[in-house]
């Protein structure tokens, strides 16, 4: 979190030098922000506060002494200073929600978090010592690891040429791939088991299934592999 | 008025005499317990277990430690009544641990030196919602269950006056109702835990169910459990007549007998049910809580009545209330009164710790950050020490 707040401070620094435009002729801002650009991103992270002085860098003094004058921005009401937050689990909570229900959005996870810690203690305990070791039982690191395993390593996109459309390999960002495994995970729990069952109760075995590489969002995302080996041919459409 | 009571108990002299139940009752407790594989001994004690299993010897010195009942016994002594998160917590660690906490030695204490001349002694045990006031009353059960009571034990009595699916009118008396369903559930959980009682205890009187079918006199009570069981629709009259024949006999001092009822406040409180032309049904009309107020009354001597205080189930009452005055009622308040009451709260420091200990050692709390000391002062934080909330929250830690 520090790291890029530091780039983009430092650009900000640049930029204030400079008379603030945030408006030039020709380009339209798609998302723009009500704050002036003199405001600072708020930082909510506790460890950097408690940092005595030598410790810090001539960068982080500077940032320190900049945060006493300019104004900052107001910190959205999901961000939190609490040791257990995880962007990558808000990220997926925000994924869930349906019509702004985050209240319901946030048990779903937080039960799913539990039942996949109750299957895997069940089994701690009544596995050998020998197995005990393999046997996962944090919550959290089966969740990062199954959407690790449920991402994409390559998209196709649609690229018209000739009046046909074809679908072209390409490489995809970051963004893009964690936001693929997660909607496939939810698409797969949504649509393709049976209505009755909890939401938890699916999540749970599909991350599970995930975790050990198998199961049908695996398949979906060996399918999409195999799609781009298949259309290689017209690779060379993409100019980017 | 509650200080003479007191009083009374304080003076009272031990049990010991006269119990003729006491060795054919053991054994099954001792059984339950060879059968069941215990925690081999070269385990090394942690500061929040404790060796210690039997309630009677609970003592200050094992406050805020946690001991395990073996799985066999928790099956015959808690066939209901333990909470649903507590059991889904037995089910994943493979065992059942409770700790031991001040309002449950007090309430220890006063069952030990009950006086069984005097009339049975009401105890109400009260507090804010999720502070333990199940666990207190399991802790009672399982202590009167090791010294050989007869535990009448009703898990929860909101579920009697909620979401009935087969409500019908009484044989014995047109203006009340029937409920079949939670009658037989609880006649079967009932039978799981007493059986050797019923076999001994026998009726004073005939009941006749029905033309051809009647109990006679002197038959044992484990019959009339039966015809509850096999003939459904008589399960509420048969519940009925237990009821009042253990009231009968207990001051005979053949046994002792704890009634134990969770969420007293239900018996007179309001029904969600509905008659046939949809005026609402009062608790007194159901066969099951007339019965029942009758037992929690104390013209009986030979034993004990602890009831718990629930606003969670309670029906048409502000998540706020938890006093007596509030959750009871006047008329409530009224029947019950003289009683003595317990108050539980949240976890002390000591508490706390030691249920955080356990959990880390159970492997509970998976969360990396959870073990150091930042995570321990945030769930402090967020839990606020309730235990519920604890429990909550490190579920998905």
């Amino acid at each position: 979190m520090a790291a890029p707040t530091a780039g983009r401070l430092a650009a900000l620094g640049r930029r204030l030098a400079a008379p603030a435009r945030a408006w030039l002729p020709g380009l339209t801002q798609v998302r723009w922000s009500r704050y002036d650009p003199s405001y600072l991103e708020p930082e909510v992270n506790k460890e950097l506060y408690r940092k005595p002085l030598e410790e810090l860098s001539e960068e982080e003094k500077m940032q320190q002494e900049l945060k006493a004058l300019q104004p900052i921005k107001a910190t959205p009401s999901n961000v939190t200073s609490s040791v257990f937050s995880d962007p990558t689990i808000s990220k997926f909570t925000n994924m869930m929600m349906k019509g702004g229900n985050k209240v319901l959005a946030r048990s779903i996870v937080t039960q799913t978090l539990e039942t996949i810690k109750r299957k895997q203690i069940e089994k701690y305990h009544q596995a050998s010592e020998e197995e005990r070791e393999s046997i996962e039982c944090n919550p959290y690191i089966i969740f990062h690891q199954a959407l690790k395993n449920c991402q994409p390593i390559i998209g196709l996109c649609n690229i018209q040429k000739g009046g046909k459309t074809y679908q072209v390999p390409s490489p995809l960002k970051d963004n893009r791939k964690r936001f693929l495994a997660m909607k496939w995970l939810i698409t797969e729990c949504r649509e393709h088991k049976h209505h009755r069952t909890f939401m938890h109760e699916k999540l749970s075995q599909e991350l599970l299934q995930a975790f050990n590489n198998e199961g049908p969002v695996i398949k979906r995302k060996h399918d999409m592999h195999k799609m781009a080996e298949a259309n290689r041919a017209y690779a060379h459409y993409r100019w980017w | 008025m509650l200080r003479s009571v007191k009083g009374v108990i304080c003076q009272g002299p031990k049990l010991d005499s006269g119990y003729f139940l006491h060795a054919s009752a053991r054994a099954w407790l001792s059984a339950a317990v060879n059968q069941d594989a215990q925690i081999p001994a070269e385990k090394p004690r942690a500061v929040f277990r404790t060796n210690e299993s039997n309630p009677a010897n609970h003592a200050e010195q094992h406050e805020g430690q946690h001991y395990s009942i073996p799985l066999q016994e928790v099956k015959v002594v808690f066939p209901h009544g333990l909470p649903y998160r507590f059991q889904m917590q037995m089910k994943t660690f493979n065992e059942s641990c409770l700790m031991v906490r001040k309002p449950a030695l007090e309430l220890l204490g006063y069952l030990k030196s009950t006086n069984l001349a005097h009339p049975a002694i009401r105890y109400v045990i009260y507090g804010e919602k999720g502070t333990g006031k199940t666990m207190t009353l399991c802790h009672a059960i399982h202590y009167c269950a090791k010294q050989d009571w007869l535990v009448l034990h009703i898990p929860d009595a909101h579920v009697w006056v909620k979401n009935c699916r087969e409500l019908m009118q009484s044989s014995y008396n047109k203006e009340r109702f029937d409920q079949p369903l939670e009658a037989s559930t609880w006649l079967k959980n009932f039978k799981t835990s007493n059986d050797h009682f019923l076999k001994e205890i026998k009726t004073q009187q005939t009941y006749m169910w029905s033309k051809r079918e009647s109990t006679e006199k002197g038959r044992p009570l484990g019959e009339v459990v039966e015809q509850g069981l096999t003939r459904v629709k008589n399960a509420s009259d048969a519940v009925g007549v237990v009821l009042k024949e253990l009231k009968q006999q207990c001051p005979l001092g053949a046994f002792r007998l704890l009634v134990a009822v969770d969420g007293i406040n239900a018996l007179w409180g309001q029904t969600t049910l509905r008659k046939k032309d949809k005026s609402a049904v009062s608790p007194e009309e159901l066969t099951l809580v007339h019965n029942l107020r009758k037992m929690v009354v104390n013209d009986w001597n030979g034993g004990a009545i602890v009831t718990t205080l629930s606003q969670t189930g309670s029906l048409f009452k502000p998540r706020s209330a938890y006093l007596p005055h509030e959750l009871l009622g006047k008329e409530g308040f009224d029947t019950l009164d003289p009683f003595i009451p317990i108050r539980v709260s949240n976890y002390s420091q000591r508490e706390f710790e030691s249920c955080y200990q356990y959990y880390l050692d159970r492997k509970w709390l998976q969360h990396d950050r959870a073990r150091t000391e930042e995570g321990r002062k945030e769930l402090l934080f967020l839990s606020n020490s309730n235990p519920w909330q604890l429990e909550r929250i490190s579920a998905y830690l």
